[in-house]
């Protein structure tokens, strides 16, 4: 009873510095997963060696909700249109980049090869939350934020298989007694292959299953805990049958995703879509707090030249992958943008994986302490370093830069929504007796004047601009078929339609959706025109 | 005399296009008719479901931006006509020319810095040039 008591006043001390934190970060300009860190390391400081972060900890309790959500919000039509990009990024791109910070390591410290491998592939996963909070703050292009966190769910799976693979090699070379059999380059490739595909495999099945069994039910609750279930359950099955746990979450999440929400009423989409962003926020919140509980400060500055040649490795591959591989898919598929190139090489920061791969180190590999130590050197860097520039390199390729005219567009709609409601309130203080005729009178003839004046100024302009009344009437478009859509799935509930007739309603709506996203695309001026190519199909037209 | 004819897709240089057109029905006293050509984009890999939404959902943002030119017009106390047509845009506009024996084509040129354009600005006065030769109708390109 004691220790439950213990560990419960723990947890609600951490909830408690997490929400402090949070709270601060609003005024201050530093991203929040940093702000987590920088505290922790603050509080380790003062009385080091309070928690222990653990590689169970990490990879079983935190990973599956934070990749489970991602995965969750990731629609197919993005997937499928920058599926090549994401799977070159985190295929290839994990590979290669395990191999150029293993070299780099093995040649620029006393670390031999095989174990150079090994950090290189714990090192490989990326983890952009820090900046992705940042890009959904700036208003970053929708693509662009796809691509960074896309690359990272994906990520996340494979350089958990090659590191498996390259710590197998590394303690045959050693020849640790491991009970392991010697290390095989085509028995690797073969184990890469099943593990990955295996993963991915149980995923979408566990997924589909749920998504159909939730499709049966009509209870938030129960349908809440359902995914709960999916999102832990499929990473302890997956690691039960020796294949990727977290590639088996994010193909779950992503199934479920997009296939539950469909037969959800509105009430569990919303209570599901709160839900998990709250778990997200705090798996979030707790890694990051407990980085920065665990670091070493003292062992970090006793080993500050491997650091530096590990962070050396982790740009020089992270600038061979982006702008390389990258420049390799340019010639064939749908451009990467070159401004886009330099956030993702920038933001390519280190996180939670690297550091459970660090921590999962077997005693048996030699310089254990040390590739830890490089480990949380390296995260330390990118979170400190790469994560607080982020926007000022975003501002100065003004990636984040909206269009003059749509910015206007929305400061006079606000100003003229914020007008009317203000003269609705003195009409109702004026209806209560509470304002004399004389001054609500004067009151409201200044309110219709602001009005006028910003009506006008609205229609001047969509006058000098034509193509955002366009852009209003797709927008209400996109909202109105919306609305459709949640009026089909609640008459589905109450009876008033068949299952098929729903289908094949939803199928049109969906369409007619995916159509008007088509034309937004293929016409709209967006934020993102300054960076992003014109996509291929353009659209005919004259004015 | 022949209509005017206005074509628009509601794109950054309309609003100046209808001004014009509007103008000059007012001014010549000519039947003024809003032309939008849903012209579905060229993609090979659209289901035919998936087209005939397109074409569908492009028809009805035309309607939708005909209706608010042609209250334009009206305030203006011009009447005017909206026609949404599909097909490809060049042949589309000359098929409709011929049979409303239009008078007067106004089409407008956005902004160079504009990206939706469908055209190289340079191409338009050809493309304006082209249509006038082969339906006769004069072309005026609003800038």
């Amino acid at each position: 009873m004691g220790h439950f008591l213990v560990t419960e006043t723990l947890i609600i001390e951490l909830l408690l510095i997490v929400s402090l934190v949070a709270m601060a970060v609003r005024r201050l300009r530093v991203p929040y997963t940093v702000a987590l860190v920088l505290v922790g390391l603050l509080i380790t400081s003062q009385q080091p060696g309070q928690l222990e972060l653990t590689p169970e900890l990490i990879l079983a309790l935190f990973v599956p909700p934070l990749v489970f959500e991602a995965a969750f919000h990731i629609e197919l039509d993005q997937l499928r249109d920058n599926l090549i990009p994401l799977l070159v990024l985190a295929v290839p791109g994990v590979l290669l980049s395990t191999l150029i910070v293993g070299l780099v390591v093995a040649l620029g410290t006393n670390i031999s090869l095989s174990n150079a491998l090994v950090f290189g592939a714990l090192i490989a996963a990326t983890d952009p939350v820090a900046v992705v909070a940042l890009f959904r703050a700036m208003g970053i292009p929708k693509r662009l934020t796809f691509l960074m966190e896309g690359e990272s769910l994906f990520n996340d799976g494979t350089s958990i298989v090659v590191f498996g693979l390259a710590l197998t090699a590394a303690l045959s070379a050693t020849g640790a007694n491991t009970g392991q059999a010697g290390f095989n380059l085509v028995v690797a490739l073969v184990d890469f292959v099943r593990i990955s595909l295996g993963g991915l495999g149980i995923g979408l099945g566990l997924g589909w299953l749920m998504s159909r069994v939730i499709a049966q039910l009509d209870d938030y609750l129960i349908e809440t805990t359902l995914t709960t279930v999916l999102a832990f359950g499929t990473y302890l099955v997956a690691e039960w049958l020796h294949v990727s746990g977290v590639l088996a979450v994010v193909a779950a999440g992503i199934v479920n995703g997009n296939i539950g929400p469909r037969g959800m009423s509105p009430t569990t989409r919303i209570v599901l879509f709160n839900f998990w962003e709250y778990l997200a926020f705090v798996a979030n919140s707790l890694v990051f707090l407990l980085i920065g509980l665990d670091v070493n400060v003292q062992l970090l500055t006793a080993h500050l030249a491997p650091i530096g040649v590990a962070i050396g490795g982790v740009l020089l591959s992270r600038a061979v992958i982006v702008y390389g591989l990258t420049w390799l898919l340019n010639l064939r598929w749908r451009s990467i943008p070159l401004a886009y190139r330099h956030v993702l090489f920038w933001g390519g920061l280190r996180g939670a994986i690297g550091l459970a791969l660090a921590l999962s180190l077997p005693a048996a590999i030699a310089d254990r302490e040390l590739l830890r130590v490089m480990a949380f050197g390296v995260v330390l860097f990118t979170l400190l370093a790469q994560g607080t520039t982020m926007q000022f390199l975003l501002r100065w390729l003004k990636i984040g830069d909206r269009p003059a005219q749509v910015v206007a567009r929305e400061t006079r709609l606000g100003r003229l929504l914020a007008a009317q409601a203000g003269v609705r309130r003195l009409a109702e203080l004026h209806h209560d007796g509470l304002l004399s005729d004389d001054v609500w009178a004067g009151l409201r003839d200044e309110y219709r004047q602001t009005s006028n004046r910003l009506a006008a100024e609205m229609d001047q302009l969509f006058a000098e601009h034509a193509d955002l009344e366009r852009e209003v009437l797709l927008q209400a478009r996109r909202e109105a078929l919306r609305a459709e859509r949640a009026a089909l799935g609640d008459a589905l509930r109450q009876g008033l339609l068949s299952e098929d007739v729903y289908r094949q309603l939803v199928r049109e709506v969906d369409r007619r959706l995916e159509a008007v996203a088509l034309i937004s695309r293929a016409t709209t001026p967006p934020s993102d025109a300054s960076a992003e190519k014109a996509p291929d199909r353009g659209s005919s037209g004259h004015a | 005399m022949g209509p005017i004819v206005c074509a628009t897709r509601g794109g950054e240089a309309s609003r100046r296009t209808q001004e014009q057109a509007i103008a000059l029905a007012g001014q010549k006293q000519a039947t003024l008719i809003f032309l939008y050509i849903a012209d579905p984009f060229t993609n090979d890999t659209l289901s035919n479901e998936m087209h005939d939404a397109l074409v569908d959902e492009l028809s009805q943002l035309g309607h939708q931006l005909l209706n608010i030119a042609r209250r334009r017009a009206a305030e203006r106390g011009v009447c005017a006509e909206t026609v949404v047509r599909v097909g490809r845009l060049q042949e589309a506009l000359e098929q409709f020319l011929r049979e409303v024996h239009a008078s007067t084509l106004v089409i407008g040129a956005p902004q160079p810095a504009n990206r939706e354009q469908a055209s190289p600005p340079g191409e338009l006065p050809v493309f304006a040039k082209h249509l006038q030769d082969t339906t006769g109708v004069e072309v005026v390109l609003v800038t």
